[in-house]
C-alpha cells in the first residue's frame, strides 16, 4: 500500500478542517472548532488501479498565538494551502506560509484552495490577485467545503501529483 | 527523553456508588544490560538501560447507566498496556511510515477491544462501554487517540486549550448541521455519547501535538470538567507546583463542586 502524507496549511479559520471533513466524511459543520496540534485522518483512493492512502495532517492554523510548527511538516509529500476568499489577510499571508513550508521540506506538489467560494457576496479577492497566485508553483482550485465544490478535485489532483511529481 | 513529572489520581466522587473510571501511567523501556565488554563505556552507553522510550497515559470512563462500565474501561486500559509493551523498542527515530504504523496499531488496539466487548456482551444499550483518551509521549511529541467525552488539554504559558473534541450527540448534530448551538444546549440527548468503545458507534479521533518545556498535559474524565471550567483548570495547572499536587487539587476542585461523577485527573509536566 502506498501512503502519502498531505499537510493542510493556512491561517486559522480558513477552512482546513472543513475541507478534510467534507472530503473524508462528506460532512460540513457551521460551528467553528479551532484545531489544536494536528488531527490526522486517512482516506484510501484508487489511482490507475493502485490503492493510495492519503494521510491527511490537518495542522493548527497560524494565529496570534503562534506560527505553524515546521516539525509537523516533516515527511510531507504534498501540501494543500487554504485561503479564505472572504478574508483578504488569509490570502496575503499564504505566500509567507509557503516560504516557511518550502524552507522546511523543499518543493512538493501543492494545491492552493481558494475556499468559501459559495460566499460570493463577501468575496474579498480581486481579479489581479489571480496573477499573483499564478506566479507560484501550485495548482489553484476554487473550493467550498459547504457545497463540496472543488473538494474532491483538489485532493484527487494532489494525490496524483504526489505520484507523478506534477506541480501545476 | 524529555523530563517529565507525572501523576494520576481517581476518586469515586460524592454521589456514585462505585468508580467506573480507570487510568494508567506507564513508562515503556527496552534495554540491554551489558555485564562485561571490551568496548568502551561510550560505545556501549546507547544500549544500556536508561530512561523511558515512551510514556503512556490513558484515562477511560465507563459509560454511566450501563452495567459493566468499570469492566469496559479496565479492558481498554489493559489492552493498551499490552500493545505499547509489545511495541517497545520501536519508538526511537520513527520514520514517517513507522510513525503512522504505530498510530494505526494503537487505534487498532482500541478497535480490537471494542470488537471483543461486542463479541462477549453484544450490542445493546445495556452492554459495557467506555470512553478513552490516551497519549503516548515520545520525546516531546504526544500521540493521541480519543473516543467519547474524556478529554485532553494542554497548558502553554497561561493558556489552557482543549485538544480533544467531545464525541457527543450534541457535537455530532451540530457537525451535520441539524442543530444550532442553542438547540444543542437545550437538548437532553446532547451529552449522550456518539462514539464509545463497546457502544453502537466507534469513531476514534487520532492526532498529535508537539509539546515544549514548561507545557503541561492534562487528561481527565468528565467528572472533572463538569465541575471546573477552563479558567479554573488553568489556574490550578499554572501554579508552580508538582504534578501530584496539581492532580490532587484538580480532584479536590471537582469534589468541592459537588463530585457528581467519578473524577480522574492525569497531569504531565514537561521540563
Amino acid at each position: 500500500m502506498i501512503q502519502k502524507k498531505i499537510c493542510m496549511v493556512g491561517v486559522f479559520g480558513a477552512g482546513k478542517t472543513c475541507l478534510v471533513q467534507q472530503y473524508v466524511h462528506s460532512l460540513f459543520s457551521t460551528k467553528y472548532h479551532s484545531t489544536v496540534g494536528v488531527k490526522i485522518d486517512r482516506k484510501t483512493v484508487a489511482l490507475d488501479g493502485t490503492d493510495l492512502t492519503l494521510l491527511l495532517w490537518d495542522l493548527a492554523g497560524r494565529d496570534d498565538a503562534g506560527d505553524i510548527a515546521v516539525s509537523y511538516l516533516r515527511g510531507g509529500h504534498g501540501i494543500i494551502y487554504v485561503v479564505d476568499g472572504t478574508r483578504r489577510e488569509t490570502f496575503e499571508q499564504i505566500f509567507e506560509l509557503r516560504t516557511i513550508v518550502t524552507k522546511a521540506i523543499g518543493e512538493v506538489p501543492s494545491v492552493l484552495a481558494l475556499n468559501k467560494v459559495d460566499l460570493t457576496e463577501s468575496w474579498a479577492l480581486q481579479p489581479a490577485d489571480d496573477a499573483a497566485l499564478a506566479r507560484e508553483p501550485w495548482k489553484v482550485i476554487r473550493t467550498s467545503a459547504k457545497t463540496g465544490e472543488g473538494v474532491e478535485a483538489s485532493f484527487a489532483w494532489l494525490a496524483k501529483a504526489t505520484l507523478t511529481g506534477a506541480t501545476q | 527523553m524529555t523530563g517529565l513529572d507525572i501523576f494520576g489520581l481517581t476518586d469515586v466522587g460524592r454521589v456514585r456508588a462505585g468508580n467506573e473510571d480507570h487510568f494508567v501511567i506507564a513508562s515503556i523501556r527496552k534495554s540491554v544490560t551489558i555485564s562485561q565488554s571490551s568496548l568502551t563505556p561510550a560505545e556501549t552507553e546507547r544500549w544500556q538501560g536508561g530512561g523511558a522510550e515512551a510514556v503512556l497515559l490513558a484515562v477511560a470512563d465507563g459509560v454511566g447507566g450501563r452495567p459493566g462500565g468499570e469492566l469496559a474501561s479496565g479492558a481498554v486500559v489493559t489492552g493498551l498496556l499490552g500493545y505499547v509493551g509489545r511495541a517497545a523498542g520501536c519508538y526511537q527515530q520513527f520514520s514517517l511510515e513507522e510513525e503512522h504504523q504505530f498510530l494505526e496499531r494503537l487505534e487498532q488496539t482500541v478497535r480490537d477491544t471494542h470488537e471483543e466487548l461486542l463479541r462477549v456482551h453484544g450490542e445493546s444499550e445495556k452492554a459495557p462501554a467506555t470512553t478513552l483518551t490516551l497519549a503516548v509521549l515520545v520525546g516531546r511529541r504526544a500521540y493521541l487517540i480519543h473516543v467519547g467525552d474524556t478529554r485532553a488539554y494542554y497548558l502553554r504559558g497561561t493558556r489552557l486549550r482543549q485538544i480533544t473534541r467531545d464525541q457527543t450527540i450534541g457535537e455530532y448534530m451540530m457537525d451535520v448541521g441539524a442543530w444550532t448551538e442553542a438547540q444543542a444546549a437545550k437538548a437532553s440527548a446532547a451529552k449522550s455519547l456518539a462514539s464509545a468503545i463497546g457502544g453502537s458507534e466507534l469513531t476514534p479521533s487520532v492526532g498529535l501535538i508537539d509539546l515544549e518545556p514548561g507545557d503541561t498535559l492534562l487528561l481527565c474524565s468528565d467528572g472533572l470538567n463538569k465541575h471546573g471550567d477552563v479558567e479554573a483548570l488553568a489556574a490550578v495547572l499554572g501554579k508552580p507546583s508538582t504534578a501530584e499536587a496539581q492532580a490532587r487539587e484538580l480532584v479536590a476542585l471537582a469534589l468541592a463542586g459537588g463530585g457528581t461523577d467519578n473524577v480522574t485527573a492525569l497531569v504531565a509536566r514537561i521540563s
